[in-house]
């Protein structure tokens, strides 16, 4: 799914109802994982920090959302700093985010 | 399963993957449900019976390779499919030991999914069917039958492919081979399995009755015949009229009867009304049928009316292994209700019932065991134990001779159908077939007055010779229990009224 931007494979194998509910879940996953990053960062919590890696690497892959799944990879090898780490991940995921909103729109367009 | 819905469960802890799969699935046609958890898995997988599994390995609780050895552990069966975005060897190695039958490497498109569940379905559903059509091979019981013999076999496949057509079934075989348990089978795997399946014995009919058995009769027909009263080709009407003993149905009857079987109609004895009924026909002797006609006996008409699907119940003596498996199925059943603590047979015993022809067939082993589980108790039957014609048969080879070749005196009892006397009553006189109705009013003029016990005797080994010795049938006619005859019996050879043995 790598290699072909935000979320043209999903529209490859979804219905457009489907792709939105799909879109939707992940823009939760999104919020809910990087408030769980951000909490365990602050906790020092590394354990918890890289389970949440894990959850929104997946859920990124998922979609498309290829820089966003790779920072949350190396967040989950713990060879940078949870700190630094958490900095990568939040700008990915405003770039994923941003992917999404674009994507919508164009997808809004379209029907 | 392949080309049909499936129920397929996503053990998935992150909702974006979790409702991917679940889209992608229902897209496919298959049912989903989604647990977050190994132990909501586990749960699921027990309630749900999923016919496969779409499993994360890093889950919240435990992890997915646990999970799977906790499913083998209860046994169930499910195939695994592991969902892994590590896509090393080693982990594909470490999914298949523990269990999974293919891996997904995430992220995944649709079509990787649709083909790896399309062929873990097709092979589970080729192993459901191997599974099936290998328990049709080797079957160890089949309706009423016990025994995995090779001639076994091949009666249950005839069977089960005859059942379902409407074509008359012939059934050869020695006395005791269980062609009442054929016949019965016949119809249970019908779709007459519904309604009547009716028994009549031509030989244990006395030839003026047996029209009034299968027609029936209306009141006035013949003296005594007070009332109308269905027979038994009414009562089988929808179901299966099974004609044991074919053979000695006089020629007379045979006539009457091929009308019946190509017309489906016939008139109640007494009528000239038609009755129409839909029967089918399962007949059955311990005769050579062909030979039968060739000796006159038989319409050759009749014959090939009757004689479409032949079954053929192979002697105890041709079955192996089966002599054993059918001596330990009755030993548990007489045990239970003997209530003795019999749960086996001793090495040697078991060689002396192996080796032992068995000329009575089943019905003979059946004898012998429960005549075993009265007179004895314990936990399991010793050598000593078994009567001694048994033991004697046994400790000589057995004969090799194809049966028509033999004197008439060294054939199995079934056989010698001039001098069919029991084991244990040698010099008893022969008694002609008689229909014992419970219900006749006894005999007042021309009855010999003789001590009660010797007319106790002659009733129970008239019993055991009507009943081809069949101790159970004999006890049944009489009202008392099979115990009671096996003890008589030992009785009266103790006391030198009987042979031995």
């Amino acid at each position: 799914m790598s290699d072909r931007g935000f979320a043209a494979q999903l529209a490859e194998d979804l219905s457009p109802q489907d792709l939105r509910h799909v879109l939707a879940v992940f823009r939760t996953d999104v919020e809910r994982l990087t408030g769980t990053l951000t909490q365990a960062l602050q906790a020092a919590d590394e354990a918890r920090f890289r389970r949440a890696a894990h959850g929104l690497a997946g859920a990124a892959g998922a979609v498309g959302a290829d820089d966003l799944e790779q920072a949350c990879r190396r967040a989950m090898t713990g060879a940078h700093p949870m700190p630094g780490a958490m900095l990568e991940i939040d700008a990915s995921a405003q770039v994923a985010l941003g992917d999404l909103a674009a994507f919508i729109n164009r997808l809004d367009a379209a029907t | 399963m392949t080309g049909t819905a499936a129920r397929v469960l996503v053990v998935e802890d992150t909702p974006t993957q979790a409702q991917l799969a679940r889209a992608f699935l229902a897209g496919l046609g298959h049912q989903v449900e989604i647990v977050e958890s190994a132990g909501a898995a586990l749960v699921a997988a027990r309630d749900w019976n999923p016919d496969a599994i779409l499993l994360d390995i890093d889950l919240p609780d435990y992890n997915g390779f646990e999970l799977m050895q906790r499913l083998g552990a209860e046994g169930i069966r499910t195939s695994v499919i592991v969902v892994t975005a590590n896509a090393s060897i080693n982990t594909a190695v470490e999914a298949m030991r523990a269990g999974a039958v293919d891996f997904i490497v995430k992220p995944y498109a649709k079509a990787r999914l649709a083909v790896t569940l399309a062929n873990v379905l097709e092979k589970q559903a080729l192993v459901a069917q191997l599974a099936t059509v290998k328990a049709r091979l080797d079957r160890e019981q089949f309706f009423g039958f016990i025994g995995a013999s090779v001639p076994m076999q091949a009666a249950y496949r005839t069977i089960e492919s005859v059942a379902a057509s409407k074509a008359s079934v012939f059934i050869t075989g020695e006395s005791g081979t269980g062609k009442e348990l054929a016949a019965e089978a016949v119809h249970r795997a019908s779709p007459r399995a519904g309604r009547n399946f009716v028994a009549l014995n031509c030989g244990a009919i006395p030839r003026d009755l047996l029209e009034s058995e299968v027609f029936g009769h209306v009141r006035g027909a013949f003296t005594g015949a007070s009332a109308d009263r269905e027979g038994a080709a009414k009562l089988a009407d929808g179901g299966t009229l099974f004609l044991d003993e074919i053979g000695e149905m006089p020629l007379e009857m045979q006539v009457k009867l091929l009308r019946f079987v190509q017309t489906g109609t016939y008139s109640p004895v007494g009528s000239s009304r038609v009755e129409r009924v839909d029967v089918r026909f399962v007949c059955a002797t311990n005769r050579d049928p062909m030979l039968e006609v060739q000796a006159g006996r038989f319409r050759e008409d009749l014959y090939y009316r009757l004689y479409v699907v032949p079954v053929e119940l192979p002697p105890l003596r041709a079955r192996g292994e089966d002599v054993l498996m059918i001596a330990r199925h009755f030993l548990i059943q007489f045990a239970r209700e003997e209530k003795r603590g019999f749960t086996g047979y001793s090495a040697v015993a078991e060689q002396a019932l192996a080796q032992y022809s068995w000329p009575g067939n089943v019905r003979q082993l059946q004898n012998v065991v429960r005549n075993i589980v009265v007179l004895h108790d314990g936990d399991r039957v010793e050598h000593d134990m078994i009567p001694q014609t048994v033991r004697r048969g046994a400790a000589s080879f057995p004969d090799e001779r194809p049966i028509a070749e033999r004197p008439i005196a060294e054939r199995p009892i079934a056989e010698r159908r001039a001098v069919d006397r029991p084991v244990f009553d040698a010099d008893a006189p022969q008694a002609a077939p008689r229909l014992v109705r419970p219900d006749a009013a006894p005999e007042e003029e021309g009855t010999e007055v003789v001590p009660l016990a010797v007319m106790e005797r002659r009733l129970i080994l008239a019993a055991l010779r009507q009943t081809g010795q069949d101790v159970p049938r004999a006890a049944a006619l009489l009202e008392i229990n099979p115990s009671t005859v096996y003890r008589k019996l030992q009785n009266w050879r103790a006391e030198g009224l009987l042979p031995a043995g």
